[in-house]
């Protein structure tokens, strides 16, 4: 929502002067109350956590401007001292945006709604009764009036924990009033429930008989909401279904798509809030099991708990959480820190232990809980969301995005719309770029290339394809410098427009061969190195047209040997016939074939990493070493091919060496993403997590003084 | 063209010559555990290809896991396994989203790690 809207008071805005963080919060709140789904911990949040984030509302509100926020970490141990560091975590992830955003105060009706709810959330700090808004005609279908009604009532009651129920009554009324909802007409049956199969399952082998049904509370309140009309796992799902584009979800997507930066603080607590919600999910689906001895075990018990971050696991040790400490957040910063990262050290294995004895006392002893509950998982998740997928409830785009976004934000990614526009093949531009208004930016761009100057050549190339957008060779030179790069998605964004504007071009075709190889993609591969053949001058003749509808690998490697015997002294040929082995996974001729073709071409620089690279695959680490030192004496820039060093130090065990090679090709370009993953399992490989928390926040000033590159090696 | 058309079996046949070298070896013995991976070209459990990864024998092969019961039994797509051994996505998250179905000891299965795969080195 655009935080001008709120500032200024636009028209749907019911609060004027309210300010951006209503943004995160509804995220928040999405984040929270779309998995968790259980009013019940919703009412448990302590009130203080509630007055101080009203507080730091207070604070922002004189300040709406971003950079004098500084009651973020402030509100954020609000929500510490709530202890629920889940909120914590979804409201420092989306704190972060760097770019202002201020979309237009006419908004479409979604645009109208989300403003509108936000300033609902928002009524919550003065304590002061939300008044019914005239509002302009949204065409809410009778679905989304249902996803409104039942998702604001929960809502509600999170937000006005502190209040009584009338005064949250009447707050729900006045939303829906002003939205013209019936609070009452749209109330639906029972819904059958979610988790027949594992309620099936646990009533199956667990033969006990009933007893007594006492214990634990939060079971049996939950049991009994659970009777009633709200099934608060289908709200949660029919408004992601019904909203996922343009409701709270995608603000939140939005907002994900702005961090440029990853909050530390969000990236340290992962571990403890997997574990969180992992135990939230199973307290929610143990908890649906009606047999009443199993509703007192010690095992709900505790699940619950840990749902509720009363309990957390430290080094595979079960501890109370410091509640009310606000200090807890460097706990887990600095266990986080001092435990290897791999989740085998972090993980709730504990709490499978502590089942299994437990299930020792009541029944069958059977392990199998766990892949039941993956089932489930699946069945959750992964099926739900792909219907909705297939069904198109989304919206191809919003689709894409919403799972691509969610995908990085799990992934402590930046760049989360570059990656996901990328993907489909669509270049994605700079956003500050100094050489847009240069009078011959593609003689920059050459300039700057030959001088081994790939980011900013690739700045220069993208303000040349911005004002000629059918300069082929623009866009193949901007392909080129993101392959030397370390970026192949991009290079195929921009080989594609290449290719556009000249659909025979042969460097261009030969360059998406590679890429595609590069990519793993064998069909599409196949496809570009077998239209290079086609397009030659020379070896166009020998290769059928009819080939190119239905390739197979076999007859376009036949074809292309055959190119090579033609004229073995085309350097080319060869090197085609060494992607074309690579695609196929015979190294031994791929290896073959670059070399032969390096005999003709000794000083390509590209054709040494090639051959590199082959032989790294081929686990021939030592010999790809000498060839990428070649390249790189040749382009000392070549950030491909300091990538790979990396690798091949790495594969060797060498973890290390691959660290400094890493940190050498992310300073020349650090949106190399594939070298800051590689970088950080090397890292925990070399069990240096102490340097974990710079390579989260791309942090390389920190990371070139530890690990600098030694002068005799290159 | 090789045998299978998902792109993890490229990263399955280097796991398997990983596992010739020094370093491979190493891993091997470090996890010491088996892992069978079923991977699905576009949604789990349809048209699966089944690969075991024993990192008790240091080998990789295709089929389902003759020697007993593989410690852990893991689901991915193609996409998926890529992502999580390249180590796009954590494990982890990718469990709860569903991306991951896992069989068998947890404990086990949190063993499977990024860190185990061999890296491929690009063109």
């Amino acid at each position: 929502m655009a935080m001008r809207e709120l500032v200024t008071g636009g028209a749907a805005c019911a609060v004027p002067g309210s300010s951006s963080s209503s943004n995160p919060l509804g995220a928040l709140a999405n984040a929270l109350i779309g998995s968790s789904s259980q009013k019940e911990r919703l009412q448990e949040i302590p009130t203080s956590a509630l007055n101080t984030s009203g507080n730091n509302f207070y604070s922002e509100e004189e300040n709406p401007c971003r950079s004098s926020w500084h009651g973020g970490s402030e509100f954020v141990s609000g929500f510490h001292a709530a202890n629920d560091n889940r909120l914590a975590e979804v409201w420092d992830g989306i704190q972060n945006p760097q770019i202002p955003h201020f979309p237009g105060r006419e908004g479409p009706p979604q645009r109208v709604l989300s403003s509108f709810l936000h300033s609902f959330v928002n009524s919550s700090h003065g304590g002061v009764p939300f008044g019914p808004t005239q509002l302009p005609v949204l065409g809410l279908s009778e679905g989304d009036k249902r996803c409104i009604r039942d998702r604001s009532s929960i809502m509600a009651r999170h937000i006005f924990a502190d209040k009584s129920e009338d005064f949250i009554n009447g707050q729900v009324n006045a939303l829906l009033s002003s939205l013209e909802i019936d609070n009452h007409a749209l109330a639906r049956g029972h819904i059958s429930g979610r988790h027949s199969e594992l309620e099936q399952y646990w009533n199956e082998p667990q033969l006990l008989t009933p007893g007594p049904h006492t214990g634990d509370g939060w079971a049996d309140e939950f049991a009994q909401r659970r009777v009633g009309q709200q099934d608060p796992n289908a709200w949660a799902l029919s408004f992601e279904r019904q909203h996922g584009a343009g409701g709270w979800a995608s603000e939140f997507e939005h907002e994900q798509a702005q961090m440029t930066s990853v909050d530390r603080m969000a990236g340290a607590n992962i571990p403890s809030l997997a574990a969180m919600q992992q135990t939230r999910m199973l307290a929610h689906t143990l908890a649906q099991n009606s047999n009443p001895k199993f509703q007192n075990s010690k095992f709900l018990q505790f699940v619950s708990k840990m749902s509720r971050g009363e309990l957390t696991i430290e080094d595979n040790q079960v501890k109370p959480s410091l509640a009310g400490s606000g200090d807890w957040a460097n706990e887990y910063q600095q266990q986080y820190n001092a435990g290897p990262s791999s989740w085998a050290d972090q993980g709730p294995d504990r709490w499978a232990n502590e089942f299994a004895t437990e299930r020792a006392h009541h029944g069958p002893v059977d392990e199998q809980w766990v892949n039941e509950f993956s089932k489930l998982q699946v069945n959750d998740w992964a099926d739900e969301f792909g219907r909705q997928v297939g069904e198109g409830v989304l919206g191809d785009d919003s689709a894409d995005n919403w799972a691509s976004a969610y995908d990085e934000y799990l992934n402590e990614q930046a760049i989360v719309k570059q990656k996901s526009e990328t993907s489909r093949g669509v270049y994605v531009f700079s956003d500050l770029n100094p050489y847009v208004g240069h009078p011959d930016p593609l003689r920059e761009g050459q300039e700057l290339f030959r001088k081994g100057l790939l980011s900013e050549a690739v700045l220069a190339l993208e303000a040349e394809v911005l004002k000629n957008p059918e300069n082929a060779e623009g866009w193949r030179l901007l392909g080129v410098a993101h392959a030397e790069n370390d970026d192949d998605q991009q290079a195929i964004a921009s080989m594609m427009r290449a290719q556009e504007a000249d659909p025979t071009n042969l460097e261009v075709l030969l360059a998406l061969g590679v890429s595609h190889t590069n990519e793993l993609e064998q069909q599409a591969a196949l496809k570009y190195l077998y239209s290079w053949l086609r397009h030659h001058p020379q070896y166009g003749k020998i290769a059928p047209p009819e080939l190119s509808d239905s390739l197979y690998y076999a007859d376009v490697a036949r074809t292309f040997n055959e190119a090579a015997q033609l004229s073995p002294e085309d350097a080319d040929v060869h090197i085609v016939l060494g992607v074309l082995y690579n695609l196929s996974r015979e190294y031994d001729k791929a290896i073959e074939s670059f070399q032969t073709a390096l005999k003709l071409k000794p000083r390509d620089y590209s054709l040494w990493n090639k051959l590199g690279a082959t032989q790294a695959n081929s686990v021939q680490s030592a010999d790809a070493i000498y060839a990428y030192q070649q390249a790189l004496d040749l382009k000392p820039n070549y950030v491909r091919a300091w990538a790979n060093m990396g690798i091949s130090y790495a594969n060797q065990g060498m973890y290390e060496d691959s660290i400094r090679y890493y940190v050498r090709a992310l300073a020349m370009n650090p949106k190399a993403d594939n070298a800051w993953q590689y970088l950080r399992i090397s890292l925990s490989c070399a069990s240096r997590n102490d340097m974990m928390e710079a390579c989260d926040s791309r942090n390389l000033d920190v990371l070139q003084k530890e690990f600098p590159v030694w002068q005799e090696k290159l | 063209m090789a045998s299978s058309d998902l792109k993890s079996a490229a990263l399955m046949d280097q796991m398997k010559a990983h596992f010739s070298t020094d370093a491979g070896k190493a891993i091997a013995e470090k996890i010491g555990l088996v892992y069978q991976i079923n991977i699905a070209p576009k949604k789990i459990g349809f048209n699966e290809e089944i690969y075991v990864v024993d990192l008790k024998k240091a080998e990789v092969t295709k089929g389902p896991y003759e020697g007993g019961k593989p410690d852990a039994t893991f689901s991915f797509t193609d996409a998926d396994f890529l992502k999580i051994a390249t180590g796009k996505m954590n494990p982890q998250f990718a469990f709860m989203r569903g991306a991951m179905k896992v069989k068998g000891s947890l404990s086990a299965a949190q063993k499977f790690t990024p860190d185990i795969f061999p890296k491929p080195s690009k063109l």
